[in-house]
């Protein structure tokens, strides 16, 4: 008994605290924020910075530059007994979200957003969110997985509605929450399906489970692990705003203020992709290094503890034999096999539907931030492709599914700056002239070309075309997708796609380069020089410069999956 | 007899777990009040709560080598704090949404569309 109280205290103590830095660092800006109304002197210190400084604080404590540096071996650990994984992955989306949230708190400063008496409370929710979103990215264990959906969901149906007056915003929130909690509850029953049928929540433990499962046993269990994966799938679709779970996202999207859209559009998806990454490599892929085997949850052991005098029958969960690099059809066993086909068909089709939906809805959109919520649900799409590829290809090479996922993590850091100056042009323009609507952008070349220019080369960039990163990140996806005669449909599919955004991507470019100013009102000329043409020029720069330029990123990109499939 | 001829266990729970579900699902996907709604979530959640307590009991699982343990006690625990927390932030909305429309009527919802 004292042996396991001694275990899990050094196991704490020592391994995880020290893995989990960032996240407590963001803990402990949020508790500062809040705590920090209490004093008398915050009236004179701006909030933004201890905002700013907390994140930028969790940055340096996650060091991606150092953790993803080539040749550094940081070894991957499971932190708190396995219920979160550190590794490069983690890493990659941890400095991805941080860094996002750093200059998404000075640009809703610059855009005005948050005033004096909301600010804090923006923040905090900004932050809490961020939280959870860290969590999902690194996830080992389905409970986790919940845990972190509702810790990244539940600030965020508040920040939608963040502008308490308006109708549509607090509609909005309504329908984010409504929504939002329905899929949660469905997906927590799935995960109490899997539960029940796995015997563990930790997700190598599960497809070890899965993996020795006899034959016999795994045809009566089939039926209730199908069902709970489809109600798991429920809950990750909706994070990731896939057709047929995607409703609130437009207008969600066209409710609350630009501020919050690029957060939803960037952090949300990205966290939610690196779920979707977690939980497919967890069902599908049996990891051989001690991760799962040597280091089992404390559950497990307490289990065993408590009922010592049983005697321990969850044996299977033990280490499998390191025979994965040299897999072959006939070794994979039926269950883990069918578990692969099932995802990798439920994912391409996820993936093909939600793209194509997303670009054939985009077109009859009048108001710009619906059309680049219909965008982000295409790009959702697209960046779901490389799962399925990695799925399929995982049993015969490990080494191309590494590839696909990093094609993941490229495209979700050009995505970044695309969305993030997308959403500022949009913030920035409404601050001149009260309007959303793609109709007030006529003619706008005539007064403000800088904006324009920026703004046409996001739109270029989301678009996909050469030079831009866009292109880049596709090429990247579509690469990972030659690798299998099985997803050749999704290729051709998702080549289709690029071709069908291409209308009206550029219609909205067309408006603001060619049409005739309105006769009726001075349209505002916006200077590049003030701090949101800075901004913007800043969100473009890499945005151009990533698609001519791309081998830094895909290094990055390249460093932050080496550990995964192992 | 199946099911009805055998002592309590596990299965006997989790009919009951399938049935708050499938009856919270009902509510949520038939009820227009959005405090309806809300119910039918909480009563989703407690379905699958009651799953995770009747798989970790030992008691009720008898001998299976597909044991949850203590793992299924502490997920409902945490799963009754944020179903506390998810019901207040969503109420707070709630309530927003009355105070500019005058009606908590998820129907009426629709302004944003397209």
């Amino acid at each position: 008994m004292f042996e396991l109280i001694e275990r899990l205290q050094h196991n704490t103590l020592q391994v995880s605290l020290p893995g989990f830095q960032p996240e407590l660092a963001i803990c402990a800006t949020i508790v500062l924020l809040l705590l920090g109304r209490m004093l008398p002197f915050t009236r004179w210190i701006d909030t933004l910075w201890i905002a700013l400084g907390g994140t930028l604080v969790a940055l340096y404590l996650a060091r991606p530059w150092q953790h993803l540096a080539v040749g550094t071996d940081v070894a991957a650990t499971p932190l708190f007994d396995g219920m979160l994984q550190l590794d490069t992955f983690t890493i990659y989306f941890r400095g991805v979200l941080l860094l996002f949230v750093a200059l998404f708190l000075i640009f809703s400063r610059l855009s005005g957003i948050p005033d004096r008496e909301d600010a804090v409370d923006i923040y905090a929710l900004v932050l809490g969110s961020t939280l959870g979103m860290m969590l999902m990215a690194s996830a080992n264990h389905l409970f986790v997985v919940f845990m972190g959906i509702e810790m990244a969901s539940v600030p965020s149906y508040a920040l939608a509605g963040v502008l308490k007056g308006r109708r549509i915003s607090s509609e909005a929130a309504l329908k984010y929450a409504i929504f939002g909690a329905g899929t949660a509850g469905v997906m927590l029953y799935g995960i109490s399906l899997l539960a029940g049928a796995l015997g563990t929540l930790h997700l190598p433990t599960m497809v070890n489970q899965l993996a020795d499962m006899p034959e016999a046993e795994f045809a009566m269990r089939q039926t209730v692990l199908l069902s709970g994966g489809l109600m798991l799938m429920v809950g990750l679709a909706f994070k990731l705003s896939a057709v047929p779970f995607h409703f609130w996202c437009p207008d969600v999207f066209e409710g609350a203020p630009a501020e919050v859209d690029a957060f939803l559009s960037v952090a949300s998806k990205a966290a939610a992709l690196a779920l979707l990454v977690r939980v497919a490599i967890g069902f599908g892929h049996v990891p051989t290094s001690s991760v799962a085997a040597v280091d089992r949850p404390t559950s497990a052991v307490v289990r065993t503890v408590a009922f010592a005098a049983q005697p321990a029958v969850d044996a299977p969960v033990a280490a499998k034999a390191a025979d994965d690099k040299a897999e072959t059809p006939a070794t994979v066993p039926v269950p883990l096999a069918k578990s692969r086909r099932f995802m990798v068909g439920l994912i391409s089709l996820l993936a093909a539907v939600t793209a194509t939906f997303g670009n054939l809805a985009a077109y009859s959109q009048t108001n710009l931030k619906r059309l680049l919520a219909y965008s982000t649900i295409a790009h959702a799409g697209y960046m779901m492709m490389p799962v399925a590829a990695a799925l399929a290809v995982v049993g015969r090479d490990p080494e191309l599914a590494r590839e696909s996922i990093s094609a993941i993590c490229f495209y979700i850091g050009t995505y970044l700056f695309m969305n993030l100056g997308a959403f500022a042009v949009v913030a920035f323009v409404r601050n001149e002239t009260r309007s959303e609507e793609i109709r007030d952008y006529a003619g706008m070349i005539r007064r403000s070309p800088g904006l324009v220019v920026c703004f046409g080369i996001i739109l270029v960039s989301l678009l996909g075309l050469p030079p831009m990163s866009g292109f880049a990140a596709k090429l990247l996806v579509f690469k990972s997708l030659v690798t299998d005669p099985q997803l050749y449909t999704l290729l051709i599919i998702g080549g289709l796609n690029t071709v069908l955004s291409l209308v009206y991507y550029l219609r909205v470019v067309k408006v603001m380069t060619i049409d005739a100013e309105p006769q009726d009102r001075v349209l505002p000329s916006f200077s590049m020089l003030t701090p949101g043409g800075v901004f913007i020029t800043l969100m473009t720069i890499p945005v151009a410069g990533l698609g001519i330029w791309w081998d830094p990123l895909n290094v990055l990109a390249q460093q932050a999956v080496r550990q995964l499939f192992s | 007899m199946g099911i009805l001829s055998q002592p309590i266990g596990a299965s006997h729970m989790m009919v009951v777990g399938a049935v708050m579900f499938v009856a919270g699902v009902v509510c949520m996907a038939t009820k227009r009040n959005a405090l309806g709604v809300l119910m039918g979530v909480e009563l989703v959640l407690n379905g699958a709560n009651i799953n995770f307590v009747a798989l970790g009991s030992d008691l009720l699982r008898g001998d299976t080598p597909y044991r949850l343990g203590l793992e299924g006690q502490f997920v409902s625990l945490f799963v009754i704090v944020l179903a506390a927390a998810e019901a207040a932030v969503a109420l707070a909305i709630t309530l927003n949404f009355y105070n500019n429309h005058a009606t908590v009527d998820v129907d009426r919802a629709d302004e944003l569309k397209g």
